[in-house]
């Protein structure tokens, strides 16, 4: 008995082990200060130059005139851009990825899926493992978190060395900069604004957008009574939920945090900005009743209600104009709007997008191939190419552009012009998203679902326990860090 | 001249014995020592990839736990135990602790016993029960994550099912998932609805080995089939309910997947647990040093209440 009592003790740590060792695996890590698999084949081929002479910086530039044996070096590069196999522009791109081949025969670029919705977690793994890749792209909120736990390679001289520079608009940069340092290249942008269906819109009488608070539950209430079945407002009450609460907190005049001039974050949960814009959200819900039952539905959801006419309004971006067409929707049903003004007079719209970001650990000539790679893409060419790509294959194109060069306009004259000026109207005040929201996040998606989900909760007293929460748990850590660096 | 004769044929059977003796110690010697490769040789792999891909990561999780570590550059700071003690301070954690046993409570009451009365009901089945037995275990090829969603959108108080089919008979319209008192509930429920999988199997077999002839004395003594379960089934399949139980808790003390699509840990942390503070922590706030802790902290509790849980099994046979 005593001897089965062992194997079954045995038995049941084992699947304890073996359940929890599922979790652990993500966590796995090298130890040795490396770059990975295909970076090491890399390095290999790189030592092989090691000491020649700074020719093999320029191997992409001029490999077959040199006779330089560095220069004959093949730079090995993995780059996270391979589209999905159901990507309209699939076959676009891959055929980008040959002309780069061709043109830059010294550079072995090894493409990379990465579009899956996880491919956050899947590149923090590989980070972790010592997989990183050279090159990927990182959302502009990512960036904060990157730059400073140094995943984001310092570029500054690749930038500042390369005539690809002063191609940007003007500040497109500043979000990837940090002490004069730049970390990333600008790949894309977007503006947010207030997305409407205008047949809904008109259906109710209403001829023009609502500029105020006070109008957008007037107009969200209208348009419900108005058109049965349909939802006024779809709220955004699932994990992202603080990305949309943020606008509504600028829009009193606030933000939800602040970096002081020593670096260290100030939580303003509790201002009087965010307690009123906490409070209208509960009033949409409770009061106005113009939002959707199901208010922790994601966005995804969300943005299926709008573009099958069961929404009249969501919040979106420059781009939902292509997203909603693509899945069917009246291109003359679609409005864009700045965002209705709060108490502050203001509607400032957030500004966001990608950065195309550089691995640290990969050797010198993997960052110059991989910012070459970069330009490539981005590329008067390449964009021209695209841009044409997608108005013969009836896709849409973003309407904003991170170049100075690239002409958008020729290229989306699909897109309604009312629909143009509004985008570039709420462009006009921007704001970016607020400090360490990475970490922030979960700490105050639990007051705007408390109050969306009991009519009882009390905005100032939800938002108070949750910056008493992130204060202990995140914040003080953070300072305390940011200090013993100094 | 006879006894020297017969002494000395004493003393050579004396020898003889002491040879075979100490021949029959060598050989059991050598059998002790002879290794048999051939089975060790098939077992090798096994163990090898169990050791790399499963107590390698146990180790290198509880190495992790102690740093503060730096993804860039691992392991960084060094802090001992401070990464259990901040995650112990930490009220989110015992709000996710305090999830997890909950729902571990609700699963057992209403999951856990779902396959050992379908199993029952089974062994009484006669005809057709190979059929039976096929649909049982139907809803276990179905993908986890595509029940869950289709339970999901069942629950949506806008458009689901429940609340349209609630109505005709006059009841509801209930929150599901957004009701915070409800979540935990809602995203339990569906286990009752598909089964056990192979549990059903599994019990079903133990039920089939207990001998036809227990069952005829206790039907001759007069039990009825609620005592015959209780007295004669039960009993009989406990060790099979406890190894399910032992893996049952496992699985629901670390569950991840139905949860994070049906809520994400929400509304308001109403269905926060462990295993997405975890992931939370790792790689939303990329703090994979308290990731590890948690990993690590998780894993011994799951081997107490095992361990725990055949220690009072034994004291009870």
């Amino acid at each position: 008995m005593k001897k089965h009592g062992g194997i079954k003790k045995s038995a049941s740590v084992l699947v304890a082990a073996t359940i929890v060792a599922g979790l652990l695996s993500a966590c796995g890590s090298e130890k040795e200060d490396n770059a990975g698999g295909t970076n090491n084949a890399a390095s290999q081929t790189n030592n092989a130059s090691e000491g020649t002479n700074a020719s093999a910086n320029d191997t992409t530039n001029a490999p077959a005139n040199t006779g330089d044996a560095a220069a004959d070096a093949v730079v090995e590069i993995t780059v996270w851009d391979q589209p999905s196999p159901d990507d309209p522009a699939k076959s676009f791109v891959e055929e980008q990825f040959a002309k780069f081949d061709a043109a830059h025969p010294n550079i072995k670029v090894k493409h990379v899926e990465a579009w899956q919705p996880d491919v956050r977690e899947k590149f923090l793994t590989a980070v972790a493992g010592g997989e990183g890749p050279d090159l990927s792209y990182s959302a502009f909120p990512d960036m904060q978190v990157y730059i400073p736990k140094g995943i984001a390679a310092d570029i500054t001289d690749l930038v500042n060395g390369s005539p690809d520079k002063d191609r940007f608009i003007d500040g497109a940069f500043n979000l990837a900069t940090k002490d004069g340092k730049i970390y990333g290249i600008p790949n894309d942008m977007y503006t947010s604004g207030l997305i409407y269906n205008k047949k809904l819109f008109a259906n109710a009488g209403i001829t023009a957008p609502p500029k105020t608070w006070e109008e957008f539950a007037a107009d969200a209430q209208l348009v419900q009574q108005k058109n049965a079945g349909i939802v006024g407002f779809d709220i955004l009450g699932m994990d992202w939920a603080d990305w949309h609460f943020e606008y509504y907190v600028w829009q009193a005049g606030g933000d939800l945090t602040e970096q002081q001039p020593d670096g260290t974050a100030k939580l303003t949960f509790t201002s009087d900005a965010a307690v009123k814009a906490l409070q209208y959200y509960k009033d949409l819900k409770w009061k106005y009743n113009v939002t959707q039952k199901n208010v922790v539905q994601d966005i995804g959801e969300n943005e299926k209600d709008f573009y099958s006419g069961r929404s009249a309004m969501i919040i979106g971006t420059s781009d939902s104009f292509t997203n909603f067409v693509g899945r069917g929707m009246n291109p003359d049903d679609i409005g864009f709007a700045p965002f209705p003004a709060g108490p502050s007079g203001k509607a400032p719209a957030q500004v966001g997008g990608s950065f195309w970001m550089l691995n640290p650990k990969s050797s010198p000539e993997q960052q110059k191939a991989a910012f070459d790679y970069a330009m490539f893409s981005m590329s008067k060419e390449s964009q021209d190419a695209l841009g044409q790509f997608k108005v013969d294959n009836g896709l849409g194109l973003r309407p904003f552009t991170v170049l100075k060069d690239f002409d958008v306009t020729k290229f989306i004259k699909d897109v309604p012009q009312d629909y143009l000026d509004a985008v570039n109207e709420s462009a006009k005040d921007q704001h970016l998203e607020y400090f360490l929201k990475s970490s922030l996040s979960s700490y105050l998606v639990k007051p705007i679902q408390k109050v969306l989900l009991d009519k009882n909760a009390d905005p100032a007293a939800e938002l108070q326990k949750a910056q008493d929460l992130a204060q202990k748990e995140v914040i003080d850590k953070y300072n305390n860090d940011l200090k013993a660096a100094k | 001249m006879g006894n020297q004769v017969e002494l000395k044929q004493g003393a050579a059977a004396q020898a003889q014995t002491q040879a075979q003796t100490q021949k029959q110690m060598q050989t059991r010697s050598r059998a002790r020592f002879n290794i048999r490769w051939t089975p060790i040789l098939f077992l090798l792999p096994s163990i090898i990839v169990f050791f790399v891909f499963k107590y390698y990561l146990i180790l290198d999780a509880v190495y992790i736990s102690l740093f503060n570590y730096d993804i860039v550059s691992p392991p960084g700071k060094f802090v001992g135990l401070g990464n259990y003690f901040e995650f112990l301070k930490s009220e989110t954690f015992w709000v996710a602790m305090k999830n997890t046993f909950i729902f571990f409570l609700l699963s057992v009451a209403i999951v856990f016993w779902v396959p050992i009365v379908q199993a029952l009901f089974l062994s009484q089945v006669k005809r057709f029960n190979g059929f039976y037995r096929v649909l049982y275990q139907i809803p276990g090829v179905l993908p986890v994550v595509a029940g869950v969603l289709l339970w999901k959108w069942m629950y949506n108080p806008d458009r689901g099912l429940f609340n349209y089919l609630l109505a005709k008979i006059g009841l509801g319209p209930y929150g599901w998932l957004n009701d915070l008192h409800m979540t935990k509930f809602a995203i339990v429920l569906p286990g009752f609805f598909t089964g056990g999988g192979i549990g059903v199997l599994l019990y079903y077999a133990a039920i089939k080995s207990i001998s036809a002839e227990l069952f005829e004395a206790a039907k001759i003594d007069g039990c009825g089939p609620w005592h015959r379960m209780k007295i004669i089934i039960l009993p009989n399949i406990k060790f099979v309910i406890l190894i399910q139980f032992v893996g049952f808790m496992s699985g629901v003390l670390l569950s991840f997947d139905n949860i994070f699509v049906m809520t994400q840990g929400g509304p308001a942390d109403a269905s926060l647990v462990v295993a997405l503070m975890i992931q939370r922590t790792a790689f939303v706030q990329s703090r994979f040093g308290i990731s590890a802790a948690l990993s690590f902290f998780m894993f011994i509790v799951i081997a107490v209440l095992t361990v725990l849980q055949f220690r009072l099994q034994r004291e009870d046979d």
